[in-house]
């Protein structure tokens, strides 16, 4: 009971500060007012440093993920290992690279930080959303390798857009994972990494504050997030020219990935808010900066345990609307492999050519199921959520010859039997779009193809179903 | 695994007991109240300070802890934790919704496209929701009455020799596993035709969360209906609504009541079906069915509908009957089981 009455205490004092900070940002006159920027705060610290933010390691590793994303559809197995276990030095960021007029100042990973990999840091549990039960590491593994023996990344014989598989599974599988997983969650318990001593020796910061500053850099906002607008973010990860001025924050000419990029879940996160009346973005980054303060504010000393306490309801309302963002996503390209398939239907019809629109089909789906599965990637209890996305969304989609993937064989090879109808996947993407808005409370609800139906479904739920006669 | 069963057995009960303060349940207090202020105020205008009087059988706690009225309360629930493990998980009702409407779209039925506003819509669906659901209400209970088989169970309601607002919880689990595949079946078959014509516009009308029609039921004394208060809406307004008066006939032992007014809330479908009969506020009726399930607990009321099952098949194997004889007869099966007995 005192645990509800604390919570509930913590929620008002959050909201408070969220509402505070709010007015402090309508109000900003000054620039960097809201930045991710704090000081040292460390005690006995004689360094030259003035702030204590760090995160150059977590955005090492969103530059890997862009990278990999890009040559994955290259085919060069060798070149895909490289961006996802490999820690060697030299090499590249292809993704995000300097273009005319959104120059970027880092080209190279070891600019970022030096001997950092994806997959070891990747989800470490089974997935149940695949063949074979692999945990995430192996998954991914897994995926490198088969899309290394496909044409581009893209297998349409078993309905797989690797690229997009990859990239959106890797996304949850590491990002996702370690932010709210492990840094938002073990990391805050008070005998790990406590605030009164330096992370690690030599270092301007202290257990805490960079605990909690890997987790905002997973999340992949820039710093001065809180300053735009979800457009401008999302313009920011797309290095559109006429919004780089928005992205060079400090004005210097060249945007610095550590701390002036839009990466990963950040950018999706400000990619529906820019499309619905949603705040994720906004709400997400509030709550990573009014932790950091709250912090901060606790001087160099250690954290009490109402401080954990409070510092702790910050995660919830991150690890909440970011789980959110990636359902969301989901919705929306569930929405797409339905429109898909009524686009496929109208061409079988006229007896067009249907190759195009099967790509499309196969690279929504591996968005779809990217997300889907990143949602499981992160050791968070879906209850039946998780065995219901599982079940609908399959191993594969539904592929012309009404045939679908339904295990792996001996050899590793993908099994695949009849399904039912092709077309009847929409029912599918239906469900799935109702599970996913009623599961995880979905507010943007984009490319909706249930009608609105989760929401009459709430009203008539509150209602009460009646079995009672007169 | 018992920790689970004491746990899963004090959350039901919790629930039910928090029926009484959820304004979406007819028995709420909130609803209680009301409708004794009602029909105070409708009594009082009628009669003076007569009507007051009127209310007694309302506020008697002889009518309260009745026999009768006790085995309503643990009939209400012990079906509570009947039904939870009864009714289906698996087939809810989004899983109906969702199949349907992928159905009428796959069979060509489409967005309209009529470019109504989202308020016209609210009004339509609310009306067309509360229509579906008050003829399927309507049409079950009058197939309750006209097949012996069902009637067996839905004899338990009728065998209330009480009224109480807790007797509308008097019914045998088998009837209220009907009826909930009743309230199913009506709102996915509004809710998905609704959502295909008029898609992301749909919504009911509600007040404090509840339908706007069951609200104003509930609150214009939606209780009276289960007590001894006769209450009459009048001649005009009884061809319409159902008025507690009405319903207490369809209670009522006397012979010339058999049958009549198995509407919920609209009076018309009676009209339509010829079942209607009119209330009066000086009615005098006694209720129950005269057999012997009145005067049975709990486990009677459980087992009697099977032993009544039992006969009419023993019966009808004996006669080689097995089918069910047409409805609308002249003589209709549940008066004749009923009066075959008495």
């Amino acid at each position: 009971m005192i645990d509800v009455i604390n919570y509930f205490n913590l929620r008002v004092k959050t909201m408070k500060k969220t509402l505070l900070a709010l007015l402090i940002t309508a109000g900003a006159t000054q620039a960097n007012a809201m930045s991710y920027e704090f000081d040292v705060t460390l005690k006995g610290y004689d360094g030259s440093a003035t702030s204590s933010v760090a995160y150059s390691g977590q955005i090492a590793r969103h530059a890997l993920h862009n990278s990999l994303k890009k040559v994955v559809s290259q085919g060069d197995q060798a070149k895909m290992l490289n961006y996802l276990s490999g820690k060697e030095e030299g090499r590249a960021i292809i993704d995000p690279a300097s273009k005319e007029g959104f120059a970027i100042k880092q080209s190279q990973v070891d600019e970022l930080s030096k001997g950092k990999d994806l997959l070891s840091s990747a989800y470490d549990g089974v997935i149940t959303g695949w063949p074979g039960n692999p945990t995430a590491q192996e998954l991914l593994q897994q995926l490198v390798e088969l899309a290394a023996n496909s044409k581009q990344g893209y297998d349409p014989v078993n309905g797989y857009d690797y690229t997009q598989l990859i990239s959106k599974f890797a996304m949850g599988a590491v990002f996702y994972n370690k932010a709210v997983n492990h840094y938002l969650e073990e990391k805050l318990e008070a005998d790990q990494h406590p605030n009164n001593e330096a992370y690690k020796e030599g270092v301007p910061y202290t257990g805490k504050e960079h605990v909690w500053d890997e987790a905002f850099g997973y999340f992949g906002a820039p710093a001065h997030g809180l300053e735009l607008s979800p457009k401008e973010v999302v313009q920011i990860t797309k290095q559109n020219p006429e919004y780089f001025a928005k992205a060079d924050a400090n004005d210097d000419g060249v945007v610095d990935l550590k701390s002036e990029m839009a990466f990963a879940h950040a950018y999706y996160a400000a990619s529906i808010d820019a499309s619905s009346d949603t705040t994720y973005f906004h709400t997400i980054m509030q709550a990573f900066v009014d932790g950091r303060q709250l912090i901060s504010d606790a001087d160099g000393e250690r954290l009490t345990d109402e401080q954990r306490g409070e510092l702790k309801g910050y995660a919830a309302t991150i690890a909440t609307a970011w789980q959110q963002v990636i359902a969301e996503a989901a919705f929306k390209y569930a929405g797409s492999v339905y429109a898909d398939l009524e686009k496929i239907a109208i061409i079988e019809d006229a007896q067009g050519d249907v190759s195009k629109a099967f790509r499309d089909y196969v690279k929504h789906w591996g968005e779809l199921k990217g997300f889907a599965l990143s949602l499981e990637a992160a050791g968070r209890d879906l209850g039946s959520a998780q065995s219901g996305l599982d079940r609908l969304i399959g191993f594969s989609p539904v592929l012309f010859g009404d045939m679908q993937v339904v295990a792996l064989d001996g050899q590793g090879g993908f099994v695949q039997t009849n399904a039912g109808i092709m077309q009847e996947y929409k029912l599918n993407m239906i469900k799935v779009q109702n599970l996913l808005a009623q599961h995880f409370d979905l507010k943007a609800k984009l490319k909706d193809k249930t009608g609105g139906m989760s929401a009459v479904l709430e009203q008539i739920n509150a209602a009460g179903k009646s079995a009672e006669n007169d | 695994m018992l920790e689970n069963i004491v746990v899963w057995l004090g959350d039901e009960l919790a629930f039910a007991g928090s029926s009484l303060l959820d304004t979406s349940k007819r028995v709420s207090v909130w609803y209680l109240v009301s409708a004794l202020l009602f029909a105070g105020a409708l009594l009082t205008v009628r009669y003076g300070r007569n009507g007051w009087h009127r209310l007694q059988p309302y506020l008697s706690w002889r009518v309260w802890f009745h026999y009768s009225a006790r085995t309503d309360y643990k009939l209400w629930l012990v079906n509570r934790l009947l039904l939870a493990l009864l009714i289906p998980k698996a087939l809810t009702q989004a899983v109906w919704i969702s199949w349907l409407y992928f159905y009428w779209q796959e069979h060509g039925f489409r967005d309209l496209q009529l470019g109504w506003s989202t308020s016209v819509v609210m009004v339509l669906f609310t009306l067309c929701y509360f229509l579906i659901d008050d003829f399927s209400r309507f049409f079950v209970h009058w197939c309750m009455h006209k097949s012996p088989w069902l009637w067996a169970f839905h004899q338990v309601h009728h065998s209330a020799k009480v009224l109480t607002p807790f007797t509308v919880f008097r019914t045998h689990p088998v009837e209220g596993l009907l009826f909930f595949l009743r309230s199913m079946v009506s709102q996915s078959f509004v809710i998905s035709v609704f959502l295909v014509a008029f898609p992301n516009q749909v919504s009911l009308w509600q007040i404090y969360g509840v339908l706007v029609t069951t609200f104003l039921f509930n609150v214009l004394g939606a209780n009276l209906r289960h007590s001894g208060v006769a209450l009459s809406y009048g001649p005009l307004i009884e061809k319409w609504l159902i008025s507690p008066a009405q319903h207490q006939i369809h209670h009522s032992v006397a012979r010339h009541h058999y049958d009549r007014n198995f509407g919920v809330m609209l009076a018309v479908w009676d009209r339509l079906f010829g079942s209607w009969h009119a209330g009066h506020d000086d009615q005098a009726i006694r209720f129950g069915t005269q057999q012997a399930i009145d005067d049975m607990g709990v486990l009677g009321q459980w087992l009697q509908p099977f032993k009544d099952v039992h006969q009419l098949l023993r019966d009808r194997i004996k006669h080689g009957r097995m089918w069910l004889k047409p409805f609308g007869l002249k003589k209709r099966p549940a008066r004749l089981d009923r009066e075959g007995r008495s």
